[in-house]
């Protein structure tokens, strides 16, 4: 009898205190679609049925979605995830942008991190199929009609002339040397470019090659055995340059892109997964971004490797 | 206010249930990218000159001691001081299994150490082994490949 009192009061009192949430109901605009993504019908098809309830202004809440508090927690996901990723306006910019997150896109599905796993536990039917998916990866794999023209072997060339020229002076003693650091505070390490190689990856989807490097402490750690958790001091440098074909179905290394740093400091950069993100480019090593938030896009295209301690690289021993 | 406990439970565990990313991807080596066997010259202990990407799905990258990388950073000519060291290695491809768009080293098809003003050593199979035979052709398509612009 106590027992069927308490169920009772429990009930009434959650009732009450649901009632109540509902009172806390801020509005989720829709915005207009200005520029919705440019790709062909089955591709937007997919994307508008698994991606556009968060990454769209087109947003279709079902009705327990609406409900606090889960009305809450699916709003934030919503605002943050148009964000990161707006289907109704990124068709404003270029199509190799719009290209480049579609393959993040794809990326993100295949290792499982969207839909996110919290929405995909409630909404059990959100999830891409391996039928759609494979839809998405056939698109991505036909490369687009030639649009832009690939980056004149002249600009490459004068570029080469100059690095080789301003070469063979003490480092650090050139005023051009005197690099900014990123917007984070995360300094530029001009030593990156002797450090030894781990890998090397072919970067079809967006015509670069790039050279991936380690300092002292990445290779100690990589001979060891021990990069589940890379020891702070650790510092990898991703280094891209565009994809220049040499006329006989080869691709040599053309004209520097950018150079990428992560600084691994688990109590300096708690607050950034443990590491300091950077990202410098063209030959005068400008810091990417217009502000700090530049590296929320780091953090969020790594965040599927969140359990390889947000690295994508699997290194290649042997380089002591 | 056991009820009222119970409730704030029950609301926490509604709007608190957010399971972890599933684990796809797991800390690795990719070991069968490493560089095996008697080799005169290890040339991963060096550093990256250049990198290309051969017709037929394989990928090469330039490595060579201080010397040769000292040189080739401040000169266009591949007239590298005598006993200058030059090695490629040269990776069959596969798809990155981490981010489709990408393709990384496979296994080694090749290695190839190069001496300025010295011989030529070609290494094949696995774990490697040397090549008899030298090629001056490829000595020299090798001294001449400029280094990549790492400013």
């Amino acid at each position: 009898m106590t027992r069927m009192r308490f169920l009772t009061g429990t009930g009434i009192v959650l009732l009450l205190i649901g009632g109540a949430m509902q009172a806390y109901h801020p509005k989720l605009e829709s915005p207009p679609v200005t520029a919705e993504i440019q790709a062909p019908e089955e591709v937007r098809q997919i994307l508008r049925q698994r991606c556009y309830s968060c990454h769209s202004n087109e947003t279709k809440l079902p009705w327990y979605d609406n409900l606090a508090p889960a009305y809450w927690v699916v709003r934030g996901d919503v605002l943050e995830g148009r964000e990161h990723l707006n289907f109704s306006t990124i068709g404003a910019k270029p199509e190799a942008v719009q290209r480049g997150m579609l393959f993040e896109s794809v990326n993100t599905v295949q290792l499982g991190s969207m839909p996110l796993p919290r929405y995909l536990a409630v909404h059990r039917d959100a999830g891409v199929t391996p039928d759609e998916l494979a839809t998405l990866r056939h698109y991505l794999e036909t490369p687009p009609a030639p649009a832009a023209a690939p980056a004149p072997a002249t600009a490459a060339e004068t570029q080469f002339q100059h690095w080789i020229a301003s070469n063979g002076k003490p480092m650090g003693t050139r005023p051009d040397t005197q690099v900014q650091p990123e917007w984070n505070g995360v300094p530029f390490l001009p030593e990156y470019k002797n450090w030894k190689p781990i890998s090397s990856t072919d970067r079809w989807d967006n015509h670069t090659m790039r050279q991936i490097l380690g300092n002292d402490i990445a290779l100690k750690a990589i001979a060891d055995g021990k990069i589940d958790n890379w020891p702070d001091g650790t510092v990898f440098a991703k280094v891209a340059w565009l994809q220049q074909p040499d006329g006989k179905g080869g691709i040599t290394t053309g004209a520097f892109q950018q150079v990428e740093l992560m600084i691994k400091d688990s109590k300096k950069y708690a607050s950034t997964e443990g590491w300091g993100w950077g990202r410098w480019r063209g030959d005068d090593l400008k810091p990417y971004g217009k502000d700090a938030a530049f590296q929320n896009e780091c953090i969020s295209c790594h965040e599927p490797v969140a359990h390889n301690d947000h690295v994508y690289t699997a290194p290649i021993g042997g380089a002591q | 206010m056991k009820q009222l406990f119970a409730a704030i439970s029950f609301v926490l565990l509604l709007s608190g249930c957010s399971p972890n990313p599933p684990k796809t991807v797991y800390p690795q080596l990719n070991r069968e990218a490493e560089v095996h066997g008697g080799l005169s010259w290890n040339p991963r202990s060096g550093r990256v000159i250049t990198s290309w990407i051969n017709p037929g799905g394989t990928m090469t990258t330039l490595y060579g001691d201080d010397m040769a990388v000292n040189y080739a950073r401040s000169h266009a000519d591949g007239a590298y001081p005598a006993g200058a060291k030059l090695g490629a290695v040269t990776w069959k491809q596969q798809e990155d299994a981490r981010w489709f768009g990408g393709r990384i080293p496979a296994q080694v098809a090749s290695v190839e150490i190069v001496v300025a003003g010295g011989p030529y050593e070609r290494y094949e199979g696995s774990p490697l082994a040397a090549v008899p035979g030298s090629d001056a052709e490829r000595a020299q398509f090798l001294l001449q490949q400029r280094a990549a612009v790492m400013p």
